[in-house]
Parts: structure tokens; sequence; C-alpha cells
């Protein structure tokens, strides 16, 4: 075995940077043809070409008659990337759990480049399809779990995050002012729980718990969501932020020990 | 110190640098196993010894015997890990947070002979030893009945912390302490069935903001987990006959009480034991109640004068022993053994039952 050239040249960075932002593109939109992929990419319709019967043959992507989606291949790679998250493995079953007892969707996000990444979703009775897929990525100030772990973070590592965020108005709910947010989040910390009413999707209502521990941080944060109907005052308010706190709690001890767990799979 | 042990410990919540303080005191050694830095550097220092992140790497030091103070949730796992490592262990009350995990235990601590035994310590004050010996000797007569009671007034060990969950205790006041109260009328009656139970449980301080603490048993952890009941009542009735009122209180609006009234069909007694090591003096006694005919018929009330007031540390140390003891002598201990604590946990789980389903 020897190493390959490990000088970086511009151009080889920029095909690997392509490569991931072709996959970006197809995942946003699948069955995506080849001139629109190009288009978005900015490059002639050969040079996308070229790139797509690279990944193809690779089988992160599938071609039905020009146009293409991405491929099994890629969960594979999501398999394992999730796999290496410790807080997937003790924090799974609760998710479970409290999926099933509310009936509603749960879910376990980590926090990932100033994004939440959902590492694992279970539904309860009233749903078969969980909201959004698996790994699904979205802002932090629009969602009960982003909230939940932002109020846990130190000052300057929030700083640092919400400087960073595009406060987009998802809906008339959303909070799209720093300070606002801020002020809400230490609300959040003193109450243990974050509420999203409507913030990022309207007629959903989510209430989440950060997970962690006082000394290191959160580590993420799971929560339950619900459509209006269903998650009414009382539940939003009463009931569900009870059951997550418990089920949060439970999580931030089980991250102390760890070694007793034997929900690794 | 000729014969003197290094312990293993696993946990410290809290209880294990109570016990740590006892066994070194008793001149032997201690090491620990946590996984939290800060607690691990604090315990070096103050016993000078190696600290280890997690128990697999301490069961592989040089320990002679682990002492187990995990939440209850993991007593399952460390101890039966220890004694298939070949360990004695002794586990902080109670056996366990389940009756699954519990018969797990039981079932390793027989099958590799290990010693296992759990720290009921109230069972090591003298009065408890003094009462049963009436009991045996038949001064009461056959008993008929027990009021048991052990009440705090503000006593929720730390709302939020692993004690006031569900899955991490395995449930509130009555396994916390409700535990010793179980374990103590079992060995006055020396371990009797159930046949019957009513119990009902509350929860009326998990969220009340209004909570005072006014016996500190632990802050407010930012945690917010409370699915427990703080308080218990409950009727047994045993395949002797005898039955048996318990009430267990983390918290209650009356005095502190941890309190047996034994009637029996010739005599009765009173064992009031201290149920707050914070206190400076232990306010435990024993009096027995008879009545006598010599002269003219007359009540005879004895208050019985042990040789010494014990306290909680006293208890600690009476464990300690017992458990040591064992150890040299590889002979399964009398008192809170693995069999015993088992009956105990029986019984606390068949309470928790009836209260969930009104059985």
């Amino acid at each position: 075995m020897r190493f390959k050239d490990t000088a970086t040249s511009r151009d080889t960075i920029q095909s690997v940077e392509r490569s991931f932002r072709i996959l970006e593109i197809i995942g946003d939109d699948e069955n995506i043809g080849v001139t629109d992929i190009a288009s978005k990419l900015d490059v002639p319709k050969s040079t996308a070409h070229h790139y797509l019967r690279t990944l193809e043959s690779l089988g992160y992507i599938d071609n039905d008659d020009g146009t293409y989606s991405l491929g099994i291949g890629l969960l594979n790679l999501g398999g394992a990337a999730r796999s290496n998250q410790q807080l997937y493995h003790l924090a799974k079953n609760d998710v479970d759990e409290l999926a099933a007892q509310t009936g509603e969707q749960a879910r376990l996000i980590g926090e990932h480049r100033g994004y939440e990444i959902t590492l694992y979703q279970s539904t309860g009775e009233n749903l078969t399809e969980p909201y959004d897929p698996l790994g699904t990525i979205k802002q932090l100030h629009c969602t009960a779990a982003g909230k939940a772990f932002l109020a846990e973070l130190s000052k300057p590592e929030l700083d640092r995050i919400i400087e960073g965020i595009e406060f987009v108005e998802h809906t008339e709910n959303t909070v799209t002012d720093p300070d606002e947010l801020r002020s809400e989040l230490r609300s959040v910390h003193d109450q243990g729980v974050a509420y999203d009413d409507e913030e990022r999707y309207e007629g959903i209502r989510c209430v989440a718990a950060s997970v962690g521990s006082k000394d290191i941080g959160p580590y993420g944060a799971i929560s339950v969501s619900a459509p209006v109907e269903r998650m009414d005052n009382e539940r939003f308010r009463g009931a569900i932020p009870d059951l997550i706190q418990n089920y949060a709690g439970v999580v931030g001890v089980t991250t102390n020990y760890y070694w007793a767990e034997d929900s690794f799979e | 110190m000729e014969n003197s042990l290094t312990v293993g410990i696993v946990g410290l919540e809290p209880s294990g640098t109570y016990y740590a303080d006892i066994f070194t005191d008793l001149g032997h050694r201690v090491m620990l196993a946590d996984s939290d830095p800060d607690q691990r550097e604090s315990f070096e220092d103050e016993f000078e010894t190696k600290t280890f992140e997690n128990p697999d790497e301490l069961f592989r030091s040089d320990i002679d015997v682990v002492f187990v103070s995990t939440p209850n949730k993991y007593h399952g796992t460390v101890a039966t890990e220890a004694m298939e490592t070949g360990y004695d262990v002794l586990l902080e009350k109670p056996l366990a947070a389940t009756m699954e995990d519990a018969e797990r235990i039981v079932e390793t601590a027989e099958r590799t002979g290990n010693i296992c035994m759990v720290a009921y310590f109230h069972r090591f004050r003298e009065y408890c030893d003094i009462l049963k010996s009436y009991i045996d000797r038949g001064e009461l007569g056959e008993i008929v009945h027990i009021d048991a009671k052990f009440i705090r007034r503000r006593g929720v060990p730390g709302r939020g912390t692993w004690y006031t969950s569900k899955k991490l205790a395995g449930g509130g006041a009555l396994i916390d302490v409700g535990c010793h109260v179980v374990d103590l009328v079992l060995y006055l009656l020396e371990w009797p069935n159930a046949e019957d139970i009513v119990a009902d449980s509350r929860s009326d301080f998990g969220h009340r903001t209004d909570y005072r603490y006014l016996e500190m048993w632990g802050e407010d952890d930012e945690a917010k987990m409370y699915d427990v009941e703080d308080s218990v009542r409950t009727f047994l009735k045993f395949d002797t006959g005898t039955t048996t009122d318990i009430e267990v209180a983390w918290a209650a609006n009356v005095q502190y009480e941890h309190s047996y009234r034994i009637q029996g069909t010739d005599g009765g007694a009173e064992l009031r034991l201290d149920n707050n090591p914070i206190s400076d003096k232990s306010t435990s006694s024993l009096n027995l109640y008879e009545v006598r005919s010599g002269g003219a018929d007359h009540f005879a009330d004895s208050e019985i004068i042990s040789g010494s007031d014990q306290g909680y540390e006293e208890c600690y140390e009476g464990t300690v022993k017992a458990f040591v003891d064992a150890v040299r002598t590889g002979d399964r201990p009398e008192k809170c053994n693995v069999r015993e604590a088992l009956a105990t946990q029986e019984l606390i789980d068949w309470i928790y039952r009836a209260d969930k389903t009104g059985e």
C-alpha cells in the first residue's frame, strides 16, 4: 500500500465539491434531469453528464431514462455515519417509547454545522409515515428541538451559532429576531423545555427537551410533534412537556452510564 | 492493616462517598469507577487512589470486592458483571430497579457462589435485633399486626434526579425508602408470604413550585423529570395471618416518623428509628408493652436501653463489617443476603402492581 499524491489542486477539490453538490441537488429534487442539474451547477451539460455517469457507476445515484434520483448506496454510508453516533444508541429505545406513548412522531436530533439533523425518529399510532425523512436538516431557530439544544449552549457557542443563522421566516410565527430568540432561549433554559408553536410548519406543534449533561453541555434533543388538532393547549403546555422531560432526563443520565447499556446493535 | 480489602466502588450516586469513608475508616482501600471526571478527580484527592471511567477497567485492576452505588437501573448489569468476573458484591439498596434485574442478580450470585449483599443498613441497629429477640422468644405472643411508617416531612431526594425517574430508579418513595420498611417488616415476621395487598400511591410534590427543602436530600437537578410516587399507603395480609399497614412518604404534611408498632397476642412493642442522618442526635427508641398480674393486674411498659444509641454512621459500619466478614469466611451473610433482598423486592413489586391495577 502506498499513499496517493496528497498535493491538492483546486481542480480536484472542486470536483469533489461538485460531486457532493450534485447529490444535494438530486436530494432536494428527485427525478431531476441533466439540463437542470447543469444549470444549477453552472457547468456545461457535457460536464454534468460526466459527473452523473461517474456517480451512477459508483452506485450513489440512479438514472431512469435521463432523470436522476439518489441511490440506495448512500444509505450504506448514512447508516454507517449514524452508527457512530453514541447518542443514537443510547436514546433510540426511549424515542420509540415516547412515540408509542404519545401516538405521535418523536425525534432525536443532533447538531451539525449550525443545523439540527434527525438522528432517529419513530412514529406512534396516529401517523404511518414520519413528516420528513431520516437525516433531514432544519434550521435551529424555528424548531423546538433546535431551541432546546441552543438553550443549553455556553454563551460563546450560542453567539457563534446565532451569528451563522439565516433567520428565515418559515411561517408567521417563526422567531426572526435574534434578540427575541435569545430571550426565548433563556426561558427555555429555565423551564427545561422548548416549544414550536407552528413556527416551522403551519399546523404543526412541537415540544422538545435537550439531552446532555450540565458539565459538558447538550448532546442533542428529543421532541414530539403533532398537528394542532391533536395537540391542544393542555397537551402542548402540560402533558407532553412533562413526558418529554422524563425521557430527556433518562437519556441524559444514560449517557453517563453508557457502558451499562446493551442497546448497541 | 492485615486482611484489608481493596473495594472497587461503581458510581457515587450518592452513597458511594459515605461508604468509601466507612471502608477506609475500617482500614480498607477504595478505587472508583464513575463517568464524571470532576467526581473522579475529587475522589482521587480525597482517598489518594486510582479511579476509572467505567467498571470494565475497574474490574481489570487490583480490587478484591465491588460496591455498587449507581442509579438502581444499573444494579443488574454492574452486579452481574462483577460476580461473573469473580468479585463478591455489596449493593446499595434496593437490590434492583426491576424484578427481572433482581432475579438476574440472584441467579448469578447462586451460580457463581459469590457473596452478594444488599445494604439495608437499618437492620444493623441494635434495637432491631433486640426487638426480634423478644418476638422470637414469644414474649409478645403471636404477632397480629404491624403498623409501619417511614415519613419525611420534606425529603424528596433531588427532584429531577434519577431518584424521581421510574425508569432509572424503578419507582419513587416506596423503592427508595419504603424498601427499608418492607425489609424490616419481613425480617421481624420471619419472611412470610403476602396473600393480599391493597395499595395506593400519590404524587403530590413533584411539580410544585412552592416545594420547600426543610430536610435537604439533594438539590433539584436541572433535569425536570418526575414520574414516580412520593407517598404510598398499603395494607398487607400475610399467609401467617399477620396484617401490616405501611405508610411511606418522601414528603407529607405531618411530623417525620420512622416507626414500627407491633401488636402481639401477649404484648406489644414500638420501635422508633431516626430517619434523618443529618441530625446529630439519634432519636431511636424501643418500648415494650405488656400486661402483668403480680400484686394487681397492671400494664408494664418498659423502655429498652441499648448499649449504643446508633446513628446512621454506625449502621453503615455494621453493614460493611457484615459484608467483610462474609467475604472473609465465604459464607452467605446472615443479614441482608441476596435471598432476603429478593423477597423484599418481590413484595415491593407486588405493592406497585396492586397500586396500578387495584387488584
